[in-house]
């Protein structure tokens, strides 16, 4: 078992509940159910209407209320629309009127609401936090959704109160153009320089105005070493593996549309995973279902349970999930039996995931202290034990990871490089029609013919 | 299986209720009165929550967020996304058609399994179950005392590879034959159907076959009818409304399943209808083809539904 943070005994059983408010059995399901998994975000893309005032008047009326900003659903022309991406990035204007003033102190007897994918804080962490602000006597709840398309409904209706919100790039556009989420005072998050520089200049946020990161992973291959001796990664291509019969029904892809297709997508050799060329997608489409006749490939977002449990050879994964595998394993199995691959010297695909202050939140200061407490070194590494999903704290790197038992050695591929995001794939929004095009494919898919 | 009851002469004889009748004059407003709350709770949880997906199926969607938009009035319904599913259900591009033939055949297969098993066993408990019957009863109940979703995972735990079902069949000696059952197999999804809703089945048979006048058994037997014979022409014949019933309270739920599949499985190779619905319902713009798939189950479930209420009614006018 793993020397990690949470140690064998937290985690031993394949997916027994761990000791403090992890899964606890009746929790589980909902974990599993997520059939849009919390990595996905998929950035949709950054949706920017540039026609105006009365243009953006109409998305905070969609924000509102669906019924009466659609009509017969396209009566709201979104002009045109703008897609934030490492090549175009956006830099989204700003409410003063929302920002709040320097200085002043938490809100007492408060409690803060989190709104996060289930096992995606730590508990010990969130403790800290309370323990921290008691003068203040400061409560935390985490409430969780299953993806962050359900989130974002939920928040539109306005009502629930969450002070912070755990989304992918994708959805900042949309929350801005809502007037969702709140801009950042950053005079409360000095902690922001602990994180790569980049991210306080991010394409998808410049300047930081909205957002600070929260993880960041990669999505590669994981498999079960003892049962697969081949290195899967030394393959001229190693995505073939999912097309090898060798391995049927023992694999699995991410269940999530775009993640998966854009896998299919570098292995056909289509390195532009947003591509909005029908031929490209057609060429995607035959390798989909030529992979179904091959393999039969399950899909889920339980990998980190079923690679451990022994259920998969071999799964499409995202590096938290990977490393979160440890905890999973049978007794007196260790952690040498799994293997990542991601192209360690080529690009692949690259992800983060954020934390944004709602507008809805009634604690916006107790909020961005938050945010703040959370980049902060020990509570992002204390996280890390719990989640498996990497902070971007400049401070880390892959021998401490290692050493510190954060990451078996020899998952040590999993381990996220900050020179990877110069390059890396970004699965981002992609226009209507062709968003539609690619989820029809995925459609067919899913449905097995 | 709607073999009409009234024809039956052991069911001709039944005793008509003359009482009931002639009070009804009585009590015209009364007895329509007591539907009420019923029909309330029709009206708030049924035929709204429908009209809801109606307007969800032939409304639009949010140029920004890509929620549904429902339309409210049907003039301007828009038949496109409805007519995009039928589109893909048959015909060259028909992908969503094997998904609803597997369903077919996995609800059927998993029905035919539950009666097999359920019949038997309400039978016993209801003529053999004696001063146990009550315990018995409540032992058939138990697995309610667990959620569906939870014992769904335990089987998830038993029949892992390294599971205790596996095992116990090494054990066996019988060699190596363990069986990898959760590698999407379909024989899975349609065991897990069965385990899951068997008890609804036993119930409803169990009610109907504690029924039964024993008078009439009695009859049959002192008339010369074999055990065989007793039952297959009496009690068999007597229990069919009470089959048909138990059959619809398990088909129905079966048909809107998505969560066997999704644990057992997880291969799209094993996906059902619930399992279209399920992803499409949660996937931007696409929300009003679940609500399609949802009026295709309806409708295909229509069908059984009137069968019922045909048979309920001729076991109404003979009782």
């Amino acid at each position: 078992m793993s020397a990690g943070p949470r140690g064998a005994v937290v985690r031993g059983l394949a997916g027994g509940p761990p000791e403090e408010a992890g899964p606890l059995p009746d929790e589980l399901p909902e974990h599993r159910r997520r059939s849009i998994p919390r990595r996905t975000f998929l950035s949709r893309m950054a949706l920017l209407a540039v026609g105006g005032p009365a243009t953006l008047e109409a998305l905070a009326a969609c924000a509102k209320s669906p019924e009466t900003a659609g009509g017969s659903g396209g009566s709201a022309t979104p002009g045109t629309l703008k897609i934030a991406s490492p090549s175009s990035p956006v830099t989204w204007p700003i409410d003063k009127s929302a920002l709040i003033a320097d200085g002043l102190t938490p809100e007492k007897g408060a409690t803060l609401q989190l709104y996060n994918y289930a096992d995606y804080i730590g508990p010990k962490v969130v403790k800290a936090f309370e323990k921290k602000y008691a003068a203040h006597d400061v409560k935390v709840q985490v409430s969780t959704f299953n993806d962050t398309d359900e989130a974002l409904t939920k928040i539109r209706a306005g009502k629930s109160g969450y002070d912070i919100y755990f989304p992918s790039y994708d959805q900042i556009a949309k929350m801005v153009s809502g007037k969702l989420i709140r801009p950042l005072n950053q005079s409360y998050v000095p902690n922001i320089a602990n994180v790569w520089p980049e991210f306080t200049d991010p394409w998808y946020d410049g300047e930081w105005r909205y957002s600070v990161p929260y993880s960041v992973y990669t999505t590669g291959i994981g498999w079960r070493a003892d049962r697969i001796t081949d290195d899967l990664g030394a393959g001229a291509n190693p995505y073939d593996v999912f097309w090898d019969p060798a391995y049927s029904r023992k694999l699995a892809l991410i269940d999530d549309w775009h993640t998966a297709m854009a896998m299919v997508a570098l292995r056909a050799g289509v390195t532009d995973i947003n591509s909005t060329k029908p031929k490209d997608l057609e060429v995607i489409r035959d390798q989909m279902l030529d992979m179904q006749q091959k393999t039969q490939p399950k899909v889920t977002i339980t990998m980190y349970n079923d690679l451990p449990g022994g259920q998969l050879d071999l799964a499409q994964m995202w590096s938290g999930d990977v490393v979160n595998s440890q905890y999973y394993l049978p007794k007196g199995v260790g952690p040498e039996v799994l293997a990542y691959w991601y192209p360690q010297d080529g690009p692949g695909m690259v992800d983060n995931d954020l934390m944004v202050v709602l507008a809805q939140g009634k604690n916006p200061v107790l909020a961005h202290l938050f945010l703040d407490f959370m980049l902060d070194t020990k509570n992002a590494l204390d996280n890390f034990g719990y989640v498996g999903y990497q902070p971007p704290q400049t401070s880390l790197d892959a021998p401490s990871m290692i050493a510190d038992g954060y990451v078996p050695e020899n998952l040590g591929t999993a381990i996220v490089k900050q020179e990877w995001f110069a390059e890396g794939y970004r699965l981002l929004e992609l226009p209507p029609e062709t968003d539609a095009a690619w989820h029809q494919v995925w459609q067919q898919f899913k449905a097995g013919a | 299986m709607s073999a009409p009851p009234a024809t039956d002469p052991a069911v001709r004889e039944q005793p008509a209720a003359p009482a009931v009748r002639e009070r009804r004059p009585r009590s015209r407003f009364l007895w329509p009165a007591l539907a009420l709350p019923g029909a309330i709770w029709l009206a708030l949880l049924f035929v709204a929550p429908l009209y809801v997906v109606l307007a969800i199926v032939f409304g639009g969607v949010d140029p920004i967020f890509r929620t549904p938009v429902p339309v409210w009035n049907p003039v301007d319904w828009n038949t496109a996304q409805f007519s995009d599913v039928f589109r893909h259900i048959v015909g060259d591009d028909g992908y969503f058609g094997p998904a609803l033939l597997r369903t077919a055949v996995y609800v059927l297969s998993a029905s035919a399994l539950c009666l097999l098993i359920a019949y038997p066993v309400a039978y016993y408990v209801a003529r053999y179950g004696g001063r146990w019957r009550k315990l018995v009863l409540a032992l058939l109940i138990a697995p309610f005392w667990i959620s569906y979703m939870m014992r769904m995972l335990a089987w998830v735990n038993l029949l892992q590879n390294d599971g205790l079902v596996n095992r116990s069949l090494r054990l066996g000696g019988l060699g190596p034959l363990a069986v990898d059952w959760l590698d999407g197999r379909g024989f899975v999804v349609i065991l897990g159907l069965v385990y899951g809703y068997v008890p609804y089945m036993i119930l409803p048979l169990y009610v109907g076959l504690d029924r039964l006048p024993a008078n009439v058994l009695e009859a049959a037997r002192d008339l010369g009818a074999g055990r065989v014979a007793t039952f297959r022409r009496v009690t068999l014949r007597l229990s069919m409304p009470a089959v048909i019933a138990a059959l619809l309270l398990t088909c129905l739920p079966m048909l809107g399943d998505y969560f066997t599949s999704d644990l057992l499985s997880g291969s799209p190779r094993t996906a059902m209808v619930g399992n279209l619905i399920n992803t499409t319902v949660l996937t931007p713009g696409q929300t009003g083809q679940a609500g399609a798939f949802v009026l295709l189950v309806l409708v295909v479930a229509l069908v059984p539904m009137l069968l019922y209420v045909r048979s309920a009614r001729s076991e109404g006018l003979s009782s």
